[in-house]
């Protein structure tokens, strides 16, 4: 049998919940290790190598130092892997590029004597591949765990992984759910990628986006559907923030 | 009149408990869900509501569910795949006429000369109960399109009569089931005509209204096919393809392969696709055959008014509104859309889209299940090419003709087409040439003589030989096109069939030098009797050793002293890149060649092979029934053949 592929997972500005997603695998964390060598893993495992083929991050780049440490995990890995969607879109680290850092620190830290620590230096919140190319995407917050199945076993297999490129509607359409639309509330479904089978609007939430666009929320088509639902453009703009903020879609591959 | 009896509601109530409590069956039925209604497994009587307008998406999903196993896989060993065939007989209870109208068009779409066996099963091991509309949806037309009510295709219809229900029987299973578990009683006079005045009271409620009898509809749409319609109304599309998936007449579907985390056992899953979705054409080479919306947009409508009426002879809308409320900009409603385009004239050309053809499709297994085969051999090709040689394990020649294809079968990566490269052959292989373009390609070219692979086919329609008999051949290949165009060349040289054929000449351009495929073989051809062969490629390289001609394949034209062709009596093959089609035809033409003696193969994303998927759908022309190889008069009025 060829070698297996040795996989680390590290992770930057983040909750862990889509590592924790990982490791909430339980029994089938054993096929996991029986396909791929985990040599790095702080969330679960004391040990770390720097020697990996696939590595898989989980976070968004918020400081100089992010930067750097993601361009060395860049140059030390094979497979880069973007693992949820402050990862793979910047997520809802990115609501705070809608306002000055000084003022958002300000506001979370008050006068703490914070000023020139490394640690608080931040920059406008970057997704992974603003900073460094991304080779597959595992969209979500968190993450969908048979997503992560069929990404991982496919690069197990050295298959290109195929994550869907159309909207939620579709597998929200499958589930028999009542429209969200239906119900009177905003739902980004329409426009956001599938992948996650539509547990959102199954669970009688609307979407948020976590998957990212894959339509921009300002196109004309959009607009009619607001208007039709007597519902503001502002509003779903504003619902576009909490994952998606300064994106206005993701490019197919993405 | 005894196939009509009488049931007490508290009767009716005791029937479906019983059902429930018998266990023999699953029993489904409408419930209510909100506002709105889904069929779902009934837990009691009290569940069920026949009083729904219509159901979120049709009972469709019974026997050709949303997410289905096809089949599942074992990848310790070499091959070993087993065909799903669980299912607990069940019994659907409420579904309206418009659903068993729809359920019987698509028995002809699955249950035509190849079968499905999957949906076949389900449609065996099924007792139908089916229930008059009472209220009706405000999106519903089915009055206009006549599926308001049926006399068939049930096994138990009800009719809310006052305080009771009518069941006409449909059928022997029907009767069977109401002797067993009902206390009925036969109809009298009176209660039959109650039906016929609640059938028409429910009359009364549509709304909405076709303004055109539907047998007109494909050639309304014949007639406005270039109309701005679509485009209008597709600007408003936001692609969610919503529309297909609560159709109850969307048949269309993809397949993929699941696997276990410890790839040792997977999956073969089908699951609903949709035509409006942008990957739906989409070829392993990335190109996609339908890339605007309003092709998309449009395609769905012809394909249920035009498309499908041209071949299964039925309109493939029941009306039952489900797309109008579905869609979120509201332009799916295909009454909204053949109300717009009413007062265009109608054509009497109503099948220009579609060709007849007759074709034996070969499905030698169950639906999808592919023959084991074994590589027996894998030869380089270019540096990006292989060829390899397949031999059926159960020792059976394939028995295809040139310009057929097959679909290989990798379990855990998938399935694709590949045109046979050999000639066809007593000898129990074939040979495909593979060019690493997706995950099947790529991991083909990674496996090694020995390996197990997975054969369906042959599909499709090869060359017609005879037509070509005492003709002169002149057989134009480009790039990758070259692959079913040596099944072609090596059959008419085969010194056994050489003399049936006239002078042949043979065109083949490729990209560079180092691209170009079967070099040894080229030189062969060009020393057979009465042959000439040119080569060209479109470019050479700084430091490829290259001192043949340089330019694309109509520069090779003029070199073939074509005024000597007795180009009445020419049959002309043409395979290659979408691009090339256009110029190669053109200087056929230039050449005297009458359209009908031009052959072409198409390249469309041949998913099932059988006619079922939809996804290689030239117009209403499925590329993997009655293509790949066409005549190019009956192709070349195809708006979407060479665009």
């Amino acid at each position: 049998m060829k070698q297996k592929p040795r996989v680390a997972v590290f992770d930057f500005a983040d909750c862990e919940g889509c590592e924790l997603e990982i490791a909430d695998l339980e029994e089938e964390i054993l096929d996991l290790i029986e396909i791929v060598d985990i040599v790095s893993f702080r969330e679960v495992m004391k040990e770390h190598s720097d020697n990996y083929d696939i590595a898989i991050i989980e976070g968004s780049v918020m400081r100089p130092m992010d930067e750097k440490r993601l361009r060395d995990i860049r140059s030390k890995a094979k497979i880069l892997v973007a693992l949820g969607a402050c990862a793979t879109i910047g997520g809802v680290n990115k609501i705070r590029n809608q306002w000055m850092h000084d003022e958002v620190l300000r506001t979370v830290y008050g006068e703490a004597p914070i000023h020139g620590n490394e640690l608080f230096n931040v920059f406008k919140t970057k997704a992974l591949n603003e900073v460094v190319p991304v080779d597959y995407y595992i969209h979500g917050c968190p993450i969908d765990r048979d997503e992560f199945k069929h990404v991982i076993t496919a690069l197990a297999l050295g298959k290109k992984p195929e994550i869907p490129r159309y909207p939620v509607c579709v597998e929200c359409k499958k589930n028999e759910n009542i429209c969200q639309f239906e119900l009177g509330a905003y739902c980004l479904g329409p426009i956001t990628r599938a992948g996650c089978k539509a547990i959102c609007p199954t669970h009688n939430s609307p979407c948020e986006g976590c998957r990212g666009l894959i339509k921009k929320a300002e196109t004309e088509c959009v607009w009619e559907v607001l208007e039709r639902y007597n519902l503001s453009y502002e509003d779903i703009r504003r619902r576009c923030t909490m994952y998606n903020y300064g994106k206005e879609e993701c490019k197919v591959d993405e | 009149m005894s196939h009509i009896k009488t049931i007490s509601k508290n009767d009716l109530n005791n029937f479906i408990n019983k059902l429930i409590d018998d266990k023999t069956y699953e029993v489904v039925g409408v419930k209510s869900k909100g506002k709105r209604f889904v069929f779902g497994a009934l837990e009691n009587a009290n569940e069920l509501r026949l009083d729904h307008d219509v159901t979120i998406i049709p009972p469709k999903k019974y026997f050709f569910p949303q997410y289905e196993r096809l089949m599942d896989f074992n990848l310790e060993k070499q091959f070993d795949v087993k065909p799903n065939k669980d299912m607990k007989p069940r019994i659907i209870i409420g579904i309206h006429p418009y659903d068993v109208i729809a359920l019987e068009q698509m028995d002809k779409v699955y249950l035509d000369s190849q079968t499905d066996d999957f949906y076949k099963r389900r449609r065996e091991n099924t007792i139908l109960i089916a229930s008059d509309i009472k209220n009706v949806s405000n999106r519903s037309f089915a009055a206009s399109m006549n599926t308001n009510i049926t006399d068939k295709g049930f096994d138990l219809l009800l009719t809310n009569i006052e305080n009771k229900y009518a069941i006409t029987i449909g059928s022997e299973k029907g009767k069977r089931l109401l002797e067993k578990y009902a206390k009925i009683e036969d109809a009298k006079e009176a209660d039959i005509k109650k039906i016929d005045t609640a059938r028409k009271k429910t009359l009364n409620k549509y709304k909405k209204k076709v303004n055109i009898s539907k047998e007109d509809w494909p050639s309304i749409l014949v007639d406005n096919y270039d109309s701005g319609v679509w485009e209008e109304r597709s600007d408003k599309c936001i692609e969610c393809s919503s529309c297909t998936m609560v159709c109850p007449t969307c048949y269309c579907y993809d397949i993929k392969d699941e696997l276990s985390l410890n790839l040792k056992t997977g999956s073969r899953i089908r699951t609903w696709d949709g035509c409006l979705l942008r990957d739906f054409t989409k070829v392993g080479s990335g190109e996609v055959f339908r890339e605007e919306t309003k092709e998309r947009y449009r395609h769905r409508f012809f394909r249920k008014g035009n498309y499908l009426p041209a071949r299964y002879g039925f309109i493939a809308c029941v009306g039952c509104g489900r797309c109008g409320i579905a869609c979120l900009p509201d332009i799916a409603d295909p009454s909204d859309v053949i109300n717009s385009l009413s007062h265009h004239r109608i054509s009497d050309d109503t099948t220009k889209f579609f060709i007849k053809q007759e074709t034996k499709v070969a499905e030698t297994n169950i639906i999808h299940v592919p023959r084991k085969a074994t590589i027996k051999r894998i030869d380089n090709l270019t540096d990006a090419e292989k060829l390899f040689e397949i031999e059926l394990d159960d020792k059976k020649p394939l028995g295809h003709k040139p310009g057929q294809f097959v679909e290989v079968s990798i379990f855990g990566i998938g399935e694709a087409p590949f045109g046979l490269a050999s000639p066809p052959s007593d000898s129990f292989s074939f040979e495909i040439a593979v060019r690493k373009v997706g995950n099947v390609t790529s991991k083909l070219q990674e496996m090694s003589v020995g390996d197990k692979i997975g054969i369906r086919g042959p599909f499709g329609n090869g060359f017609d030989i005879k037509a070509m008999e005492g003709k002169n051949l002149l057989l134009t290949s480009g790039g990758i096109g070259m692959y079913p165009m040596r099944s072609l060349i090596n059959y008419v040289l085969d010194k056994k069939n050489r003399k049936k054929f006239k002078q042949i000449i043979i065109l083949y351009g490729a990209k560079r030098p180092k691209e170009i495929l079967f070099l040894n073989e080229v030189e062969e051809w060009k020393k057979c009797d009465d042959t000439t062969c040119k080569l060209t490629v479109d470019r050479c390289e700084q430091g490829e050793c290259w001192t043949g001609d340089i330019g694309l394949i109509t520069t090779l034209f003029p070199k073939i002293r074509a005024d000597k062709l007795d180009s009445k009596n020419t049959i002309s093959v043409v395979i290659g890149p979408p691009i090339m089609y256009k110029f190669v035809i053109k200087c056929l033409q230039t050449l005297g060649i009458p359209d009908e003696n031009i052959f072409v193969s198409l390249e469309r994303r041949m998913k099932c092979g059988v006619g079922k998927c939809g996804h290689c759908q030239i117009n209403g022309v499925y590329v993997c029934k009655e293509g790949p190889v066409f005549n190019f008069k009956d192709v070349k009025n195809l708006p979407e053949a060479f665009e």
